[in-house]
């Protein structure tokens, strides 16, 4: 190491390196030359004899140079050198390859950075490997089944339901397994605290809030920035509720973590005392999320208090209700395989002891060990398939990159031919040479990895925005590291090397003489010249073959889009500005906030240029409340769902009214209750007869203890999209916010708008502000924006994959057009002569792009097949066709087939112009 | 048949180094001065060829076994001088001991084959 900074210190003062070895050399012929007169030489004799016996004085200096450890480095400077002025030499050349491998290595870089952020990387606490994260899977969930009620998210596939929710007594069964664990803690995103209003000096806001058991910060190995985290003793129901927010959290809204320690805060109206601050670095366990705020579990009683579905306490002894999610930490040599041996049987002991009859025995959920190092799958449940699908997409642009640019090396390397063989007839070796080739084709990816970096910042940037899609809240923790530009360098190199290695053996394997003896425009020999067309027309058809396969994925992904956009809402989405208001968490209480919602109402359809305004509790896309309801007489149906509206809701958005009439002003707490039930609900109910007139009644629910509300069906509309927009509209209900259970919370309005609803985002602040200072306003989108939101994976699909396929379809154009184009030049003579004969420049044009009709049928004849065979591993992001879709593989094909003749068309005009006199006067 | 001692010996692959230095043990000293001093106390056995002795010279000072400088020789004139670094002491005395057992090693395998043929 140490001799290797020496030559590495020596390599920067090389020329005077170089003086001082001359200098010690004559200093030694002086001396010996000296010596030899002392013996009686003469002068000049003594000279010539210290010469002769120093021998060949270059190659002393050379032999020496080389003990300086240069030799390789000097080389490269030389391979380096020649690689630039080749580069600079063929400008275009250089920049069709730079550009095309910056958008390769850029695309490749930026999906990877996602798949890294979202797939592989560890959770920045301490020892993440040690982690895991308990689930449970079951075959079936339905009315005999040990979870009665559950708060959380399942994930239902072919093999059953899989969650990571448990009841408290698991967790309390967990916590006393200190063979396996050395700790274990609990966590939940309760729906309540998921979006709180939090006063923080005075100022209120929505904040994002996570529920963590005494032992959360403790297990995670997390240590706090400023002030303490929660510990087990704050976790207990009586004692003064404490809270800790996040590094951004505390600089966003206290002006930096040393001011929040000790703020008083509200959270729902009720205080909290904000004792400490995470490090920037952490984001909870769920890398889908960024909490702002952390509360200790137990204050789950404080705030469901006062809540109709708020947390009851007795739901920590509740045996049947799901809701908390557990992660521990294995003792030291402890393997995930060991601890679910271990922890399995004994979960399945206490199950079967809540389990009620047989038939919950025997369907009881298994315990799942998973491992914890990259917290909660949210994200990579989510994202994992579309991002393999993106990533083989990018990899496949790669790939045409590099065949690409091998194709141009190796119609360059064609060219440079008699170069390489002279070099090699003067005695260059063919590893020297396939050396300086690599170099060059390594420099070209160097600078094209370098650029795809840059453009891979920004592709980042890019795709958050295009996942995110509006929504501000959006946390995807994707950004360059060293593992993504490790990555993007590695990448670099080996696309160097692959789409070097080809041309530069090719290149290098001449018969020096006949290459030699070619003239300057020549003809080549045929042996090679065959040998190499077949490369090149090999590496065409391979691209013309993935470009195929990228136009069939954009369009299947394109026409899945629009079947979606088409798809009928029975609501009109165009000019609708949605957002959110909760009155209760600032204070507002029954019955005053309904009159104060109303008056709100009002205040926005006073402002001018808004056309209609109503509420719901939630926007009809989002919606998904189901309540026992049944018509008067009749069993309740689970399928029913219900959606509290205000006024004018049916005119506000436009959903036909079928029979009878809108909910109305009229309609107000204490009047007769009304409700208005959609088509679906009225056929399954009524079939033929009238619904006006006919009574429903909601209640009671398991919650107990409230009243039952009898409502009188004053309409029917029409079927409008319910809480998705691919789903089946279900049967609902639609009644007024004001008239009894359940009571409103959070509303969104609904504001239908002339011109562009975002232009009235002001004045709704205006008119919030004006009415209570206290409530903020959420969520604020267009509707066309909600519902986006609901399919922004196929947009993004969509838009990515075409923009994949546009890419894919240039860069084989280029490729195909620089393959004909070589192959024309070489053929001038050849053209000429058939013109000097008499050939038609149609024909000629006919002859040219023959070639490229049948590079682009081998093409198609390997993908089309390829394609019919793998569209099945898309299919799941398909909607409303088959992955065979007809249509999309025919455009494909068209698209290319006009691309490829487009490509070769160009040069092919060009061989049609070729000036006989001058193409013969070349020969 | 015992042959005559040979006028020059070929320097046995590696052994330079250890020769330079040995030589640099007594004290710092110039390309040339180190070819003579081998030459000299080797009873003109050994032949220093000067087309390997400065390339070795700077492969030493690269391993940091000997380090350079420019001074004035005694006759005046700026040369570069080389001497022993306290690495290249160790590696010296390493080097040393080695050549030792080996030359003790060939001694033994040899000297039989010497008595059988006399």
């Amino acid at each position: 190491m140490n001799a290797f900074f020496r030559k590495l210190s020596w390599l920067g003062r090389r020329p005077s390196k170089e003086d001082e070895l001359h200098a010690e050399l004559q200093f030694h012929l002086d001396e010996e030359a000296e010596e030899r007169q002392a013996q009686g030489l003469a002068n000049e004799e003594a000279r010539r004899a210290a010469r002769r016996d120093l021998g060949n004085v270059t190659l002393v200096q050379e032999n020496t140079r080389a003990t300086w450890g240069w030799t390789l480095l000097e080389q490269l400077g030389q391979d380096l050198r020649y690689a630039f002025r080749t580069m600079a030499a063929n400008r275009l050349f250089t920049l069709l390859a730079v550009v095309s491998l910056a958008l390769g290595i850029g695309a490749n870089t930026a999906i990877y950075s996602f798949m890294d952020a979202i797939l592989l990387r560890s959770l920045p606490v301490a020892d993440p490997e040690s982690l895991v994260v308990l689930n449970w899977h079951a075959k079936t969930t339905g009315p005999d089944f040990v979870m009665h009620g559950m708060s959380g998210s399942s994930y239902d596939d072919s093999s059953g339901i899989t969650t990571g929710i448990f009841p408290f007594p698991a967790y309390e069964l967990f916590r006393k397994n200190d063979a396996v664990f050395s700790i274990v803690f609990a966590h939940y995103p309760s729906w309540q605290v998921r979006s709180m209003n939090l006063v923080a000096k005075g100022q209120a806001g929505i904040a994002a809030g996570w529920m963590v058991s005494g032992d959360y910060f403790r297990g995670l190995g997390v240590l706090p920035t400023v002030g303490r985290l929660i510990n087990p003793d704050d976790d207990r129901p009586g004692v003064p509720a404490v809270a800790v927010v996040s590094y951004a959290f505390s600089q966003r809204r206290f002006g930096g973590a040393a001011n929040a320690a000790g703020q008083p805060i509200q959270i729902d109206n009720l205080p909290f005392t904000v004792v400490g601050v995470t490090p920037p670095e952490f984001f909870g366990v769920d890398p889908a999320e960024t909490p702002d705020v952390y509360l200790p579990m137990h204050t789950n009683e404080l705030l469901g208090a006062g809540n109709q579905f708020g947390f009851r306490p007795e739901r920590y002894l509740d045996d049947h209700y799901y809701w908390v999610h557990i992660m521990g930490r294995l003792r030291p040599g402890v393997s995930i395989a060991q601890a679910q041996a271990a922890l399995a049987p004994a979960f399945h002991q206490w199950v079967a002891s809540t389990a009620a009859n047989e038939r919950q025995r025997a369907n009881l959920p298994e315990l799942m060990v998973k491992e914890g190092a990259g917290g909660l799958e949210t994200l990579r449940r989510r994202y994992s398939k579309p991002l393999y699908v993106l990533m083989t997409m990018v990899g496949l642009v790669l790939a045409l990159t590099c065949a690409n640019v091998a194709n141009l090396l190796l119609s360059r390397a064609a060219a440079r031919r008699r170069e390489i063989a002279l070099r090699m007839s003067v005695g260059a070796g063919r590893f020297r040479i396939v050396r300086q080739l690599l170099t060059e084709s390594v420099l070209l990816a160097s600078l094209g990895g370098a650029m795809g970096v840059l453009s891979a910042i920004w592709g980042i940037r890019f795709l958050t925005l295009l996942l995110a899609n509006g929504r501000t809240n959006f946390t995807l923790h994707a950004n360059l590291n060293w593992h993504v530009l490790g990555a993007a360098v590695a990448l670099s190199l080996l696309t160097g090397v692959l789409f070097g290695l080809a041309p530069a053996l090719q290149a290098t394997r001449v018969d020096v003489m006949p290459a030699l003896k070619e003239t300057r425009a020549g003809q080549l020999a045929a042996r090679h010249s065959f040998r190499r067309i077949s490369l090149s027309h090999l590496l065409v058809v391979g691209q013309i073959a993935i470009s195929l396969l990228m136009l069939v994925a954009a369009g299947l992904f394109v026409r899945t889009l629009s079947n979606l956009q088409s798809i009928e809402l029975g609501f009109t989405r165009e000019n609708v500005l949605l957002f959110q208001l909760d009155a209760r968490k600032a204070g507002h209480q029954d019955p005053e906030i309904a009159a104060f919602y109303g008056e709100l109402r009002r205040r926005f359809n006073a402002i001018p240029g808004v056309r209609d305004a109503s509420l719901s509790e939630d926007s009809l896309i989002e919606a998904g409340t189901g309540l026992p309801l049944s018509v008067a007489g009749a069993q309740p149906n689970p399928h029913n769902r219900i959606l509290s509206v205000g006024p004018a809701f049916f005119g506000t958005m436009q959903i036909p009214i079928l029979a009878g009439r809108d909910i109305e002003e009229r309609d107000r707490p204490g009047s007769p209750g009304v409700a208005v039930i959609n088509e679906v609900f009225a056929k399954a109910n009524f079939g033929n007869r009238n619904p006006l007139g006919q009574h429903l009644i909601l209640g009671p629910t398991e919650e107990g203890g409230l009243t039952t509300r009898d409502m009188e069906i004053v309409g029917v509309s029409k079927n409008a999209r319910y809480g998705g927009l691919t789903n089946d509209i279900p049967p609902v209900v639609y009644m007024p916010y004001n008239q009894g259970f359940p009571r409103p919370d959070a509303m969104v309005y609904a504001l239908r708008t002339s011109g562009d609803p975002l232009r009235y985002i002001n004045s709704v602040r205006e008119t919030v502000r004006q009415a209570d200072a206290r409530v903020p306003v959420s969520e604020i989108r267009s509707q066309a924006a909600d519902i986006d939101r609901t399919i922004n994976q196929e947009i993004t699909f969509a838009e990515l994959c075409s923009g994949f396929a546009i890419l894919a379809l240039v860069i084989a154009c280029v490729g195909l057009y620089g393959t004909v184009s070589y192959n024309v030049a070489r053929r001038t003579g050849e053209i000429g002569i058939r013109m000097a004969l008499g050939a038609q420049s149609g024909r000629v044009v006919w002859m040219v792009l023959r070639e490229v009709c049948v590079l682009a049928a081998v093409g198609l004849a390997i993908s089309v097949p390829t394609a019919l065979a793998t569209s099945k591993l898309v299919g799941s992001f398909l909607f409303g066709m088959k992955p065979n879709d007809p249509v999309s593989l025919t455009l494909a094909v068209v698209i290319l087939l006009m691309a490829a003749i487009l490509a070769g068309y160009m040069p092919a005009r060009k061989a049609s112009r070729i000036d006989p006199m001058i193409a013969l006067r070349n020969e | 048949m015992s042959p005559k001692p040979p006028t020059r010996v070929e320097l046995l692959q590696g052994t330079l180094d250890l020769l330079i230095l040995r030589t640099l043990l007594a004290g710092p000293s110039h390309g040339h001065a180190i070819a003579k001093h081998i030459q000299r106390t080797s009873e003109e056995l050994l032949q220093v060829e000067t087309g390997s002795l400065y390339p070795a010279l700077h492969r030493l000072e690269a391993q940091g076994w000997i380090a350079a400088s420019w001074e004035l020789s005694d006759k005046g004139k700026r040369a570069k001088y080389y001497r022993l670094t306290p690495r290249g002491r160790k590696q010296l005395a390493s080097e040393q001991s080695k050549w030792q057992a080996f030359a003790r090693a060939m001694g033994l395998v040899l000297k039989p084959a010497d008595q059988e043929a006399e």
